[in-house]
């Protein structure tokens, strides 16, 4: 009887109850990492000036947000508390050059693709904030779920950035890949021909959503439509 | 707090098996990764001479044997010194730009290709630019026509310029393609090719600037001007044939 | 000496880390709500770049290029070790903050560790080596980088801790409005952009 309920109350190792979904929708909203808890800000400004490289940074960060978070876990009982950030620092640098050996090995345009994103993703500090804030008190399975969650939840904004700013700023969506989309300008072969187009003969490329200040500008707005609707996350102070 | 010791033996116990991890996928995939760096380099340089492929063929559709025949056959090779002279014994695809730009001066030498096709008799000559953008290095391969003044084709590269912004040099067909035609001469004297911030003056010796991205855009007009600079020998020698 | 000068000036003014490059931006946007606290972390980042500089510099040359003590070219380590260096610097700083000031390390929280990767750090040292800077001027960058860092955030959390007292949409208030201020910042920064000090000493 009493080995019984020592193995229902064990908790199986994959476990996908309430709690781990939690750790999976918070960060989309409640606990969004660039809104709610402002990390991640200079990737952000960095890539969201057009669509793709938004979309393959989001991949890159919840790829190793959730390894960095599963490995930084198996050790944190190991790790000392001195040395904890460079410990830290070794995970995630060493994650990413696995990842740039193998695609370099298996297809080096993904590689140079990726290569200038590298730098960036180290110095993200969602990953190694979900590190300190997660990965250094929770079980492995659950910190996965959270490097997941937190990697979705940041990548969901930069591409609603990333779409604004490409949009209004250069008049296309997807520029750089096969789908590209070319929707308003003044060339032919956009949907919307602004020189042929009498009515929209006045529209122009805004330059402002090319430069950094445009996606402060948009993440602060969408900051705002957030905590409308969220008014638990408005700040009183 | 743990004792020095734990520490210092954690910390040397992670480093080594992350050392003889890494180094051994490094190994492990290194001629791999070298030969797809070759062919990667390579369908640049042939990427600033697309005009002009056998029966116009695109870059992008050749296969990887495709790209190195052409080297074989349609491929002139050669190092030239900074007064102009070829080098001999040496091929260009041997130097690296990178170790170069760290010698003096006097010491360093350029690659230098030259493209004939197979239909015609026009020959192309593709030098090779290196130079600083933002955050790091940008590279380039420029092809001349045969009167070494107007270009014909230019790429460029780069090592960690920001996507969307810097990195369009690379990225935006729109910006290498705005290079096609401009000279780098005007009435006889040394110009090079400006990228000038807010749209080109004078599309026969400037090109379109991206916005957003000034600093990438002048480290390409200073790498133009000083890259092709050191060329400016040999193709006086040349022209003088 | 003047050299020195017209580095440090231009990299708080002229090419100021935060204002003009965007970097650094997390720390800068979530540690501003009080002058007080923002202070700290400031003299906390000049700290570390006015020290990590010179450090990243000596490994940049003595180690990593070809011409360094393994006559190797390892530059592909650089990301590595110049984060590993910053990473050691600011776990310094941590243990000091600590020690001296538990009130300023509780109101820091964790943007004291994020210091490390605070892109302005790593931003620098890159910056330096593309450059081409010497010693000195390295040491110059490093602090003059730190004291526009440290500027910047000062004069955003002064403009936090008085919006307070303005009619800001609920919803907007706090970071939704520093988002927006930074942005304006910027934008007003970029006027500086291109202003070369040497040219001012020549004259």
């Amino acid at each position: 009887m009493a080995a019984e309920t020592a193995t229902k109350e064990k908790e199986p190792l994959l476990a996908f109850g309430k709690k781990e979904r939690t750790l999976l929708t918070d960060p989309l909203n409640d606990n969004n990492p660039i809104t709610v808890q402002v990390l991640g800000i200079c990737s952000a400004l960095a890539v969201t000036s057009l669509v793709v490289p938004s979309v393959v940074m989001a991949i890159a960060v919840i790829f190793v947000c959730a390894f960095s978070s599963l490995f930084t876990s198996l050790l944190r009982n190991y790790i000392p508390k001195q040395v904890r950030m460079i410990v830290q620092l070794v995970i995630i640098a060493t994650l990413v050059t696995v990842v740039e050996l193998t695609l370099r090995y298996l297809n080096f345009p993904i590689y140079k693709q990726l290569s200038v994103y590298i730098g960036l993703i180290i110095t993200n500090c969602i990953v190694m904030g979900r590190l300190e804030a997660f990965a250094m008190a929770n079980k492995p399975w659950r910190s996965f779920l959270d490097g997941v969650g937190n990697g979705l939840g940041y990548g969901a904004i930069l591409v609603m950035v990333a779409v604004i700013r490409e949009l209004f700023g250069k008049g296309s969506l997807f520029a750089g890949s096969g789908i590209e989309m070319k929707i308003i300008g003044a060339n032919a072969g956009y949907w919307i021909n602004t020189t042929e187009n009498a009515w929209f003969g006045w529209y122009a490329n805004n330059n402002l959503m090319v430069l950094p200040a445009a996606a402060m500008f948009i993440i602060g707005i969408l900051i705002w439509i957030q905590r409308s609707y969220n008014e638990k996350l408005v700040d009183i102070s | 707090m743990n004792s020095t010791r734990y520490v210092l033996i954690f910390v040397l116990t992670l480093t080594a098996v992350v050392a003889v991890m890494l180094t051994s996928l490094r190994e492990a995939t290194k001629t791999q990764a070298a030969l797809n760096e070759e062919i990667f380099d390579k369908r640049a340089i042939l990427k600033a001479v697309e005009d002009h492929l056998s029966g116009g063929a695109e870059v992008d559709d050749l296969s990887d044997d495709e790209v190195l025949s052409i080297f074989e056959s349609n491929f002139e090779q050669s190092v030239i010194d900074p007064s102009g002279e070829i080098v001999d014994g040496m091929k260009a695809e041997d130097i690296d730009m990178a170790k170069e730009k760290k010698k003096p001066e006097e010491e360093r030498v350029y690659p230098l290709y030259v493209y004939s096709p197979d239909e015609s008799s026009d020959k192309f000559y593709i030098v090779s630019v290196r130079g600083n953008g933002l955050w790091d290095e940008i590279w380039g391969n420029i092809a001349f026509e045969e009167d070494l003044n107007t270009i014909t084709g230019a790429t460029f590269d780069h090592k960690g310029e920001t996507p969307g912004l810097g990195a369009e040099i690379k990225d935006n067909p729109a910006f290498s393609a705005d290079f096609k035609g401009t000279k780098i001469y005007r009435d006889g004297e040394y110009v090079s090719v400006t990228v000038r911030k807010g749209g080109a003056r004078n599309e026969t010796y400037e090109v379109d600037g991206i916005s957003g991205a000034t600093v990438t855009a002048d480290g390409v007009t200073a790498m133009l001007y000083s890259g092709i600079k050191k060329y400016e020998p040999y193709f006086d020698k040349i022209r003088k044939k | 000496m003047g050299e020195f000068f017209n580095i440090f000036i231009k990299a708080a003014f002229i090419e100021n880390l935060v204002l003009a490059y965007f970097l650094g931006m997390c720390s800068y946007l979530a540690v501003s709500k009080t002058v007080k606290t923002a202070f700290g972390l400031g003299l906390a980042v000049i700290f570390v770049l006015g020290i990590t500089m010179p450090i990243n510099w000596l490994i940049q040359e003595n180690l990593l290029s070809e011409g360094g003590l393994l006559g190797m070219d390892l530059t592909f380590l650089r990301l590595i070790l110049f984060i590993a260096v910053i990473a050691s610097m600011v776990q310094l700083v941590e243990m000091v903050v600590e020690k001296y000031s538990p009130s300023l390390y509780n109101a820091l929280g964790i943007f004291l560790p994020l210091i490390t990767v605070n892109c302005a750090i790593l931003g620098g040292s890159l910056f330096m080596v593309s450059r081409e800077y010497n010693l000195t001027e390295s040491v110059a960058f490093g602090l003059g980088g730190g004291f526009g860092w440290f500027l910047a955030i000062i004069a955003i959390a002064a403009i936090r801790e008085k919006i307070r007292y303005s009619n800001v949409p609920a919803p907007l208030r706090g970071l939704g409005m520093a988002f927006i201020i930074t942005g304006l910042m910027g934008i007003a920064f970029m006027s500086l952009m291109g202003i070369d000090p040497a040219a001012f000493a020549s004259n």
